[in-house]
């Protein structure tokens, strides 16, 4: 079968949604965290170099959206996909902002709040270098419109990761920074963990060559990859029988999520479906 | 001895001002007498004082950008905001003060910032309003900064004025939506230009004879206060009223004998009082910053100690 007529077919579209939008959501829900940052960051210039990543990644967002959007239509119609760019944003904008807290699929790691600038780094790394290891297994998805954005989102994100690493590097290796850093890595080892929660109707993805690789074969890759670099700045990984916090990918939504979506939706609210 | 030197300061303090006085140029590493100087520094340092302070209210916003379209083109504003306040302060530093200094000088209230930047944020529609017209009255004085005496300023200018050139199309934008929307949207940019109509008119500062604007009389700036209001005035009374919104001055009118705009007279007390620190939010954003400045200070000292 030929893999974007495969993509296409009436029901995939289903089953595809909990990997469209797990991919989205936590590029949407960071996105949100980091711009949070924006003028208000240490120093200038990481401000405005924090504001394009953020930026980048609810691009990206909104990439992966569009993808499931325009596969929802397509499901659903048999005619040619038609829709106009105001049309399209409307849609996404639905996604992104309209949908049941429990209809999400982000991670926990994702959804934090940005906490103090150590947090910010240690959280971005984890979340960076398992999203460069999903993107990696996700550019051969069987899902041709999938691979195809991805390849473009890779190739932003690999600034994301090199200045990611040169922060790293200066807060290992600064002995006041250096605690900070490594408590805020202890703390978020479970989120990082629990990013790797089986998707809904993954053994499906899976058969039909949509995820390539599971999200435990991920897992291990990642940790085998960031075992060893942390290593080398005398870091160790989580514990062997550290208990992975799980549930964001099932609709469970993080602490403090509440508060920050009452806010992040508070004009959307005011009139559903309105031009603002 | 003594007496000469002084003699040839005096000379070349006149042969400087009738350089710039006839459109000449000042580069950092000319020389320059002092008072221009620290004219120039203390321009330059209110211009960046107020791009990082007017992020404050528009980046309450950020979070609550109604679409993912108006939340990057929010975002990459603010983004542009802190930009314009980086390069801004690098020419102020060049100047000989360091940056740490302007922002203590900031933030401890010794130095001032725009008005406009002093007030709160109620709706969304303040957000349109303030990169509409708030950053349209910035860009007419920054318009006349083209041309400024001391080179390095007016050069950097170039870039800020293409940018903000899109922040105000962005502006215009989301006003425009919500003056195509519902009743609601509708009352919403009326409510917030009735409530920006003031601080605008007071924003270009009071009417100022030439002879007494020293600013003017180095070329650091190009035009009066009042000349750039009138310039205002004449830009953007008639695309407010196209929108159908109303301006909330009854005397506001064009006098065709005069070329002038007539209006109510802003209350240039409240502008000083605001500029001097006793606006409505002027303590609570020196606070803000000052209290993410101090967080951010073992960050700064990490990247010193690793460098």
């Amino acid at each position: 079968m030929h893999p974007s007529t495969h993509a296409y077919e009436h029901g995939t579209d289903q089953l595809l949604r909990p990997l469209l939008l797990s991919l989205a959501d936590d590029d949407f829900m960071l996105g949100y965290r980091d711009s949070e940052w924006t003028g208000i960051a240490p120093m200038l210039e990481e401000d405005i170099a924090m504001s394009s990543v953020s930026q980048d990644e609810i691009g990206h967002a909104r990439a992966l959206y569009e993808i499931s959007v325009e596969m929802g239509r397509r499901a659903t119609s048999d005619e040619e996909y038609g829709g106009s760019p105001k049309t399209i944003a409307r849609e996404v904008d639905a996604l992104a902002y309209g949908r049941e807290k429990t209809e999400y699929h982000s991670s926990w790691l994702a959804e934090h709040h940005r906490g103090d600038w150590a947090f910010t780094i240690a959280r971005r790394y984890l979340y960076e270098t398992a999203d460069e290891v999903r993107l990696e297994a996700l550019s051969g998805s069987a899902c041709t419109p999938l691979a195809n954005v991805l390849t473009k989102v890779r190739r932003e994100e690999r600034y994301h990761t090199m200045h990611l690493r040169t922060w790293l590097d200066r807060l290992a290796a600064s002995p006041a920074a250096r605690p900070r850093l490594l408590a805020a890595l202890h703390s978020l080892w479970p989120d990082a963990l629990g990013f790797w929660e089986e998707l809904e109707g993954e053994d499906s993805l899976v058969a039909s060559g949509a995820m390539p690789l599971s999200s435990e074969a991920m897992r291990e890759r990642w940790l085998t990859r960031i075992t060893a670099e942390l290593e080398e700045h005398g870091i160790s990984g989580p514990d062997a029988g550290l208990t992975p916090r799980t549930g964001g990918r099932r609709g469970e939504r993080s602490p403090g999520f509440e508060e920050f979506w009452a806010e992040v939706t508070q004009v959307y609210r005011l009139h559903p479906g309105a031009t603002w | 001895m003594a007496v000469e030197t002084e003699a040839t300061i005096e000379e070349r303090t006149q042969a400087f001002r009738d350089h710039v006085t006839s459109g000449g140029k000042v580069e950092m590493t000319d020389w320059m007498p002092d008072e221009y100087r620290r004219s120039v520094l203390k321009f330059i340092e209110m211009h960046a004082n107020s791009e990082i302070m007017g992020v404050l209210p528009e980046r309450e916003w950020i979070n609550r950008a109604p679409s993912v379209r108006r939340k990057l083109a929010l975002t990459s504003k603010v983004q542009d905001e802190v930009g314009h306040g980086q390069l801004l302060y690098r020419l102020a530093e060049d100047l000989g003060k360091p940056r740490e200094q302007m922002l203590e000088d900031l933030m401890a209230g010794r130095t001032k910032f725009h008005n406009v930047f002093h007030y709160p944020t109620h709706t969304w529609a303040d957000v349109g309003i303030i990169a509409w017209l708030v950053d349209a009255a910035a860009i007419l004085s920054q318009k006349a900064l083209l041309t400024c005496s001391y080179a390095p300023y007016a050069r950097t200018m170039q870039k800020i004025c293409w940018e903000e050139s899109f922040h105000i199309k962005h502006g215009y934008d989301i006003v425009l939506s919500m003056m195509n929307g519902t009743e609601e949207q509708r009352a919403m940019v009326q409510e917030a230009l009735d409530r920006w109509w003031g601080p605008l008119m007071q924003f270009h500062g009071p009417p100022t004879p030439v002879e007494k604007d020293k600013d003017l009389a180095w070329r650091i700036k190009s035009k009066g206060n009042e000349q750039l209001r009138q310039e205002f005035l004449s830009m953007y009374v008639p695309r407010i009223l196209d929108l159908g919104l109303s301006i909330p001055d009854p005397n506001l009118r064009y006098d065709e004998e005069t070329g002038r705009w007539q209006y109510t007279e802003p209350s240039w007390e409240e502008l000083r009082s605001v500029v001097t620190g006793h606006g409505p939010r002027s303590q609570e954003r020196l606070a803000f910053r000052r209290l993410n400045y101090d967080q951010g200070e073992w960050v700064r000292q990490a990247v010193m100690t690793a460098s």
